[in-house]
């Protein structure tokens, strides 16, 4: 296209002194792709409400072992949208926060949600007095879905969301503190990447347009293809192993790429000139 | 360590022998050498590498006596801490024991001299890690009270401040409960960690029956280059931006009269000249922050970063006009500076005096750099101050990047008079109307 | 730009026939039309007024085949027109641009002529373009604009989350339109009137919930959407398909006889709509152009007696179609809202005033046959349908994107 050339030599003939993000991309070029992640979010959170309703419903009928299976696949479908979804905050504390986020823990009467659920699945260790809890989740992600659908996608944030995604993984999955109860931590792990690399692999086209890039494209594949090759050593038939069963040499071996993706996906937003 | 501004070398000796003479004492140089210390001679130190880095602001000290505690709108040094502690008395005559000693502690420690020398088969009398001679360093200790102080223990509840309740948990925070709250709290401010750490051991080896540490945390500003003439600046905070370029004028004694002393009327008449004090834990999450574009750093603060002034502005003093920007189109309406003093007449009433430092404490779990900002501020009305200004901070983007983990709200007591007054003698005074 | 109001036609003619077919229609038809025209002609002729105002206020620039003249230039922030004029010797395009990005731009001005841009800029520095490429840029200083002047365009990057957002939309809506002709084709290969008929109605309304994009696709949108006033033949003609084709065989044949052919055809095209939609390279002027157009095309159709002429359903077509306009101004009205504080709000009040004279024809769920609307009441929704089609020109104008429309203060 004329434009995108036109562009593309408008910026490799600026000569700016400062170490200055440059965008060979027109504004424009971003739409389709926000629209394609818009896409993507709304499978997943179709998903995601199928999957909450299977989950209420197995918790709500009393069936442990089943809400127990359900549990950590059902939050997939929400860790790999979490850029979006955090968007709305009270949803996302309703939803997705952790017992440390509320005043009085485990027993704090504001603490609601998967994790809420997962307390009782998992520490508890039944259901007794959970179907409140999954009355609330199951209301709280209709409504997430409502309200994303009618979100106008902030550029900024979806592509910001790979670097959001990996800064997640870094504070809170390489430790296994997310999952504290059902130890499901890898599954999120895997989610937070795949909803990452979704991203990434959306704009992807857009940053090869400069053969500036081409390194840092590099250096982003393999640091993908890394975590993912020791992630898929614990995949089992239904899902992830379980957290502690994650070597030492692993997980020191996944912090690597992670806080390395964490740093270089951070730049992805002002290479594509949003800020 | 930071105690040094101006050349990590020795090249003051003259400078320190003169000081060190003030005292009659060698004093310090040696002190940090111990072992080897024991064969060597003042001028005869082989190793450089273990000489003790100087100071020649050993000798800056700050008056105890005062209608206000001092170290509160004290200028900041470089290094604080806070500790809170439960108070294990049980009956008032203890309590005023307590009182009694800390206020006997803190007034030696921050007059300094020499400790009492004891028989050397006893234990000594001062931990000596400032040396033979305890010099004051600029320290001053600062003396607030919890709200459980005020439970049944003490029969103290109706003199109890009308504000002061147990810090309640903001949207934001995941309060640790092992950080927060106590029925006592000491700020320690110095020019160096170890003065503070000098003065804290002090007190515990001396109130062991009456105090029980229960959370401790320290922290520090980054020091700039000496510019004699220039214009004062705020330190640094870990996010990399000035912390305090609002801040009322502390050296304005009708400013801190309207915005940090409580006033006799509004609240017990024992609690005139005190302050309302929060201490807070923010945890900021560094690796994050350093991987935010700069743009939306400084759009997130209000400000920018290298000179701190804020957006339409030159310098770090300018006071950005809000009046003019109502939509936020130069400072976003929800940029952290603009929520926390949005600068108008009605907001004056909402001041507060903040004391912050930095902190850092070794790794999270996921081996991220734990630290962030010690927040400590003093008000006449919590409700009106820290209180109103959390709530408009509430949601703000900086939230992304911080974490409030722990602290609690306290009243700072009223001023020692003299020698013969006491820390919290009003507060113990009987016959208070209740 | 393309914003003189053309009754049924873009530029390029896509829709031939159907202009034709207005004039034949315009011939046989009443006072209402040469009413509704008067109100386009109103809007015409008041846009070539502001551009000639517009010319004689502008900065000029000259460009020779090394530089521009002046290469420095100030303006203050607001809306500027430059009259920019080659003087080099081949064809270029001039630019404005902030860093990399291209602020506005002028393609293809011949040599020897001058062309004008309008341009709402904010306060700040920003390059110009002076031909070659390899030529020095020259440089544009907008000044801060007095507290009342004209608020400042928003940039192009604040374009791009509602664009994609109405991507997003029309990928549904065209998504919608292959699932309902697709079942629409099968329901006639098995001879079900009655479903058929209700599948013709869901197609119906999904089109018309991309109208406003259809455009873009101007072959398919002939093939979807050509009525029988377009052929020669009328409604025999075989060149007559689409979905207009197979509502005259539900619903004035009554049958679903015939239908086959025009029913696989147009659920291919369906198909094909719905794939181009997903590699859509949408401009934000279209966003608004287009519903603009849409809005006066449906009013000139009104006002002839409708475009649903067997089944009857044009109100809801209508409703539907104006809903799709108001959808694109709300996804644009955080933009609209700091660009004329006002608009947002009076395109609201258009557009309930719209759906309050659509809602007295309500019946049940649906509308009443088009049929019942008496003539002053076709004449007042035309009307409606105008003044939301001249709110989208003034949102336009607004947001920098084009250069007529009415002030709003």
């Amino acid at each position: 296209m004329k434009r995108s050339v036109l562009m593309l030599a408008t910026a490799l003939s600026l000569s700016l002194g400062a170490l200055q993000a440059q965008a060979a991309v027109s504004p424009l070029d971003l739409v389709a792709p926000i629209a394609q992640y818009k896409v993507y979010v709304t499978k997943e959170l179709d998903a995601f409400v199928a999957a909450t309703k299977d989950f209420t419903d197995a918790v709500k009928a009393g069936d442990l072992a089943k809400a127990k299976t359900l549990y950590a696949s059902a939050r997939a479908h929400y860790e790999r949208i979490e850029p979006i979804a955090e968007l709305f905050s009270d949803l996302d504390g309703a939803i997705d926060s952790r017992a440390d986020d509320h005043a009085k823990k485990e027993k704090d009467p504001t603490f609601t949600g998967y994790h809420r659920i997962e307390y009782g699945l998992f520490v508890t260790n039944s259901t007794d007095g959970l179907a409140p809890f999954a009355d609330k989740l199951m209301a709280d992600v209709n409504d997430l879905q409502a309200r994303v659908k009618g979100l106008t996608f902030p550029p900024e944030k979806v592509v910001g969301g790979a670097a959001a995604l990996l800064e997640e993984v870094a504070a809170t999955k390489i430790s296994g503190e997310e999952d504290r109860y059902s130890h499901t931590d890898l599954m999120d792990f895997q989610a937070n990447i795949d909803g990452a690399q979704e991203v990434y692999t959306l704009f992807k086209p857009l940053l090869a347009k400069d053969a500036k890039n081409e390194a840092f494209l590099k250096k982003v594949d393999a640091n993908f293809a890394s975590v993912d090759a020791i992630l898929v050593k614990y995949k089992t038939a239904d899902g992830f192993e379980s957290y502690d069963k994650l070597s030492k040499k692993d997980r020191k071996a996944l912090a690597g790429p992670v806080n390395t993706l964490a740093e270089d996906l951070s730049k992805m937003r002002g290479l594509l000139g949003l800020k | 360590m930071t105690s040094h501004p101006t050349s990590p070398h020795r090249t003051s000796s003259l400078d320190r022998r003169s000081l060190l003479k003030g005292f009659g004492a060698l004093g310090g140089a040696a002190a940090g050498m111990l072992g080897t210390a024991a064969v060597a001679r003042a001028d005869d130190i082989s190793s450089p590498v273990t000489t003790a880095p100087e100071s020649n602001r050993t000798a800056e000290r700050v008056d105890f006596y005062g209608v206000h505690q001092s170290g509160i709108v004290t200028p900041r040094p470089a290094t604080g801490m806070v500790v809170a502690f439960d108070v294990l008395a049980t009956t008032r005559p203890d309590l005023e024991r307590l009182f009694r000693t800390l206020t006997e502690r803190i007034a030696f420690l921050m007059q300094g001299g020499a400790p009492p020398k004891l028989d050397p088969k006893l234990p000594p009398a001062d931990s000596g890690i400032l040396g033979p001679v305890v010099v004051p360093d600029n320290l001053t200790v600062t003396v607030s009270v919890g709200a459980s102080l005020f439970d049944e223990r003490f029969g103290l509840a109706p003199k109890k401040p009308r504000h002061l309740n147990a810090m309640e948990q903001f949207p934001n925070d995941a309060l640790d409960p092992d950080l927060c709250h106590g029925d006592l709290m000491l700020q320690f401010c110095s020019n160096t960690a170890d003065t503070n750490i000098h003065a804290l051991r002090d007190i515990v080896k001396n109130l062991p029956d009456l105090l029980l540490v229960r959370w401790k945390q320290e922290g520090s500003v980054p020091m700039i280059a000496a510019r004699p003439g220039a214009k004062a600046e705020s330190a640094r905070n870990f996010l990399g931006f000035r912390d305090g370029s609002a801040n009322p004028d502390s050296a304005d004694a009708a400013v801190m009269e309207r915005v940090v002393w409580v006033k006799g009327g509004e609240e017990p008449d024992w609690a005139a000249n005190g302050s309302y004090q929060v201490v807070r834990i923010i945890r900021n999450f560094v690796e994050r922050w350093d991987r935010t574009p700069l743009l939306e750093q400084e759009e997130i603060f209000g400000r920018k970063k290298a000179s701190g002034a804020p957006f339409g502005g030159h310098t770090e003093q300018d006071v950005p006009n809000y009046a003019a920007d109502p939509k936020g189109r130069q400072t976003r309406l929800d940029a952290h500076i603009r929520l926390a003093n949005p600068r108008t007449s009605a907001t004056q009433a909402n001041l507060i005096l903040r004391r912050p430092f930095n902190y850092s404490n070794g790794i999270s779990k996921s081996g991220q750099l734990e630290m962030g900002l010690l927040f400590i501020a003093y008000q006449a009305d919590l409700e009106q101050g820290f209180i109103t200004v959390q709530k408009r901070l509430n949601g703000e983007p900086l939230e992304e990047y911080i974490k409030p983990i722990g602290g609690g709200y306290f009243f700072a007591l009223p001023g020692v008079s003299g020698p013969s007054d006491f820390l919290g003698s009003a507060l113990l005074a009987p016959g208070e109307p209740t | 730009m393309d914003t003189a109001p053309k009754a049924a036609s873009p530029a390029g003619g896509p829709h031939a026939p159907s202009r034709k077919a207005m004039r034949l229609a315009i011939a046989g038809s009443g006072l209402l039309l040469v009413i509704a025209f008067a109100a386009f002609y109103w809007a015409t002729s008041l846009a070539s007024r502001r551009k000639a105002a517009e010319a004689g206020d502008a900065v000029a620039v000259t460009v020779t085949d090394s530089a521009c003249e002046p290469m420095d230039l100030t303006v203050p922030a607001g809306r500027t027109t430059f009259a920019i004029t080659n003087r080099s010797n081949r064809a270029m395009e001039w630019e404005i641009l902030d860093g990399v990005m291209v602020v506005e731009e002028r393609e293809n001005i011949a040599p020897g002529i001058t062309q004008t841009i309008a341009a709402r800029l904010a306060a700040g520095t920003y390059d110009i373009t002076c031909g070659l490429l390899s030529n020095p840029r020259g440089k544009l200083h907008v000044t801060p604009a007095q507290a009342d002047a004209e608020p400042a365009a928003p940039a192009l990057l604040a374009f791009i989350g509602p664009l994609a957002e109405y991507q997003v939309q029309l990928l549904t809506h065209a998504g919608d339109f292959a699932t309902a002709t697709s079942a629409l084709a099968q329901a006639v290969q098995a001879d079900d009137l009655e479903r058929a008929r209700a599948l013709y109605g869901e197609a119906r309304l999904s089109y018309a919930r991309l109208a406003p994009a259809a455009d873009l696709f101007a072959d398919l949108d002939t093939r979807l959407d050509a009525r029988a006033d377009d052929f020669g033949g009328r409604e025999q003609d075989p060149l007559f398909k689409g979905l207009h084709r197979v509502e005259y065989g539900l619903f004035a044949q009554n049958t679903t006889a015939g239908l086959r052919a025009p029913a696989e055809a147009l659920a291919a095209d369906a198909g094909e709509l719905n794939q181009r939609m997903a590699t859509l390279q949408l401009q934000p002027d279209r966003m608004v152009s287009g519903a603009a157009r849409l809005m006066r095309r449906a009013a000139g159709l009104e006002a002839m007696g409708g475009a649903e002429k067997y089944a009857h359903s044009d109100l809801a077509d209508i409703q539907a179609e104006a809903d799709a306009v108001l959808g694109i101004a709300t996804l644009l009205r955080p933009l609209a809202q700091k660009a004329s504080p006002g608009l947002p709000a009076r395109i609201d009040a258009d557009g309930a005033a719209l759906t309050a004279l659509l809602a007295a024809h309500r019946d049940g769920t649906g509308f009443s046959s088009f049929e019942t609307v008496a003539a002053d009441q076709r004449a007042a929704i035309a009307a409606a349908l105008t003044t939301l089609g001249d709110d989208m020109d003034t949102l336009g104008a607004a947001l920098g994107l084009t250069t007529s429309g009415r002030s709003v203060q």
